[in-house]
């Protein structure tokens, strides 16, 4: 993951993150601004969801700005807040379990036919061609994330695409820093079978990376 | 090669969370495994690909707390409660207004009614008669009923009151009779203990004065027969040197006394002397 200038502001937000802690509503606003897109983008690769995804970043961050004052480690902001989000995400996904019974391929297909937000997501690439076959291997490969139970979902996602340390994740968990390794590995140990199985090898790929 | 890195070793090694001699062992281990380096590399691989997942640009954060505070508004409970409150005031009010209800109040008389207020005229109840005796009497029984039964609540409580005082204070004089016993037992208690502590400060006091009085005597008496017995040197190193003194005086003398004997019999022999020589010349 490459370094971004919100990147780099989150690293050094311990200021933004006391003051939001005292009740600025500035400073709680900024957090949100600077955390937003993490969480959602966190969710959406759990659930595959737009909808439930931002369901679920603002819920965790109304929480955020309700319990701060509660929040004993300001170093630990991080794992705190993924844990809101992980139990937020969680919660949306047994009611999707209670409340709609569908098979996780009607959903997907769906989706991916008839959503149109779908279709303007992959338009806003510059480069039609390339992109798509680059867009076609992440939607895979996201697939495939899903795929995956959720226990292991949630590691490898705050592992690969979130960059917490595994003693963050068992913070976040509240299981140990072995059990969450074990997950990780038999995460990637599933995704690597999931992808065998759809044929997806280093050799059919090899072009694009 | 005996090292076989676990499952928690591979992860912590391929998130680079592996550190000092672990990592190195596994960078070992690599080396001399083939097979090893197959498996990294594999899931190199996989996390490269799995790099193709990018980030969704989101724009949202301000909406989410700007709505929500609104909704929060509106979902308080008490916001709610003024609003159905004023809802069904107006309600009573409309429908009020339509049917034409009127309340009203007068003397003992709470009244009622829909549409217009019908005047009724207040009949006087017939009353049979009753004469002022007869009005009198039931005053006077009535007045004589209350004054016994308020004579016999007031004696009730004047019991009751005089039983609880009595009972009161016999809880309290015995609970201060405890008291004060307990007081005067912690006084004597007090006391022998202010009374050891200052014996034994007073002992202490003495024996330290006895000690420090003790010592500076012993050195007083000490330095007194040091000076003592100085002065007897002295005295004795004096006495000497004047018996030397008077010794050789004394010497002296005689010496003195000596020579003048011998003068006085020289004088005398040259006497004796001159005498016969004056005689031979005579």
């Amino acid at each position: 993951m490459a370094e971004t200038l919100l990147d780099i502001a989150m690293m050094h937000s311990e200021t933004v993150i006391a003051r939001a802690k005292q009740g600025d509503q500035n400073a709680q606003g900024k957090l949100v601004q600077l955390w937003y897109k993490r969480i959602y983008n966190f969710s959406y690769k759990f659930f595959m969801d737009h909808d439930l995804a931002m369901e679920v970043s603002q819920k965790t961050f109304i929480s955020m700005c309700r319990n701060l004052a509660g929040l004993q480690d300001i170093a630990r902001f991080k794992s705190w807040l993924y844990k809101i989000a992980v139990n937020y995400c969680r919660e949306e996904a047994r009611k999707k379990k209670g409340s709609r019974s569908l098979s996780f391929d009607v959903v997907w297909n769906r989706e991916a036919e008839d959503s149109p937000k779908w279709e303007s997501s992959s338009q806003r690439y510059a480069n039609p061609e390339s992109q798509y076959q680059q867009a076609e291997l992440s939607d895979i490969l996201q697939q495939a994330l899903y795929e995956l139970s959720e226990e292991q979902r949630e590691v490898v996602i705050m592992k690969e695409y979130e960059g917490l340390k595994f003693r963050e994740i068992a913070e976040v968990l509240n299981i140990s820093e072995n059990t969450v390794k074990s997950r990780m590995y038999y995460g990637l140990d599933g995704l690597k079978k999931i992808l065998e199985r759809k044929n997806i090898t280093k050799d059919t790929i090899g072009y694009e990376l | 090669m005996s090292y076989k890195p676990d499952r928690h070793d591979w992860m912590a090694y391929l998130y680079g969370e592996l550190e000092g001699a672990e990592k190195e062992k596994m960078e070992q281990y690599l080396l001399s495994d083939p097979h090893a380096r197959k498996e990294l590399e594999q899931y190199q691989q996989l996390r490269k690909m799995m790099d193709t997942v990018e980030d969704k640009e989101v724009i949202a954060p301000p909406i989410v707390l700007s709505d929500n505070r609104q909704r929060f508004i509106w979902n308080t409970p008490a916001v709610r409660m003024v609003a159905s409150i004023a809802a069904s005031l107006l309600i009573i009010i409309l429908v009020g207004k339509l049917t034409g209800t009127q309340v009203s109040m007068s003397g003992n008389e709470f009244r009622l009614s829909f549409g217009d207020v019908q005047k009724t005229e207040d009949v006087q109840p017939a009353t049979p008669g009753l004469s002022a005796s007869d009005v009198q009497n039931m005053i006077n029984e009535s007045l004589n009923q209350n004054n016994i039964a308020m004579q016999t609540s007031w004696k009730e409580t004047q019991q009751k009151l005089d039983a609880s005082v009595r009972s009161n204070l016999a809880a309290n004089s015995g609970k201060i009779d405890k008291l004060v016993k307990e007081a005067s037992n912690a006084s004597q208690e007090q006391i022998r203990q202010f009374v050891s502590t200052l014996q034994n400060e007073n002992t202490e006091v003495v024996k330290n004065y006895f000690q420090l009085s003790a010592t500076e005597q012993k050195k007083y008496i000490e330095n007194l027969l040091v000076d003592f017995a100085k002065y007897l040197q002295q005295q004795r190193s004096d006495d000497l040197q004047l018996v030397q003194t008077q010794l050789k005086a004394l010497e002296q003398n005689t010496d003195m006394f000596k020579q003048e004997t011998e003068q006085i019999l020289t004088s005398i022999i040259t006497t004796v002397n001159g005498a016969e020589v004056k005689e031979t010349k005579y």
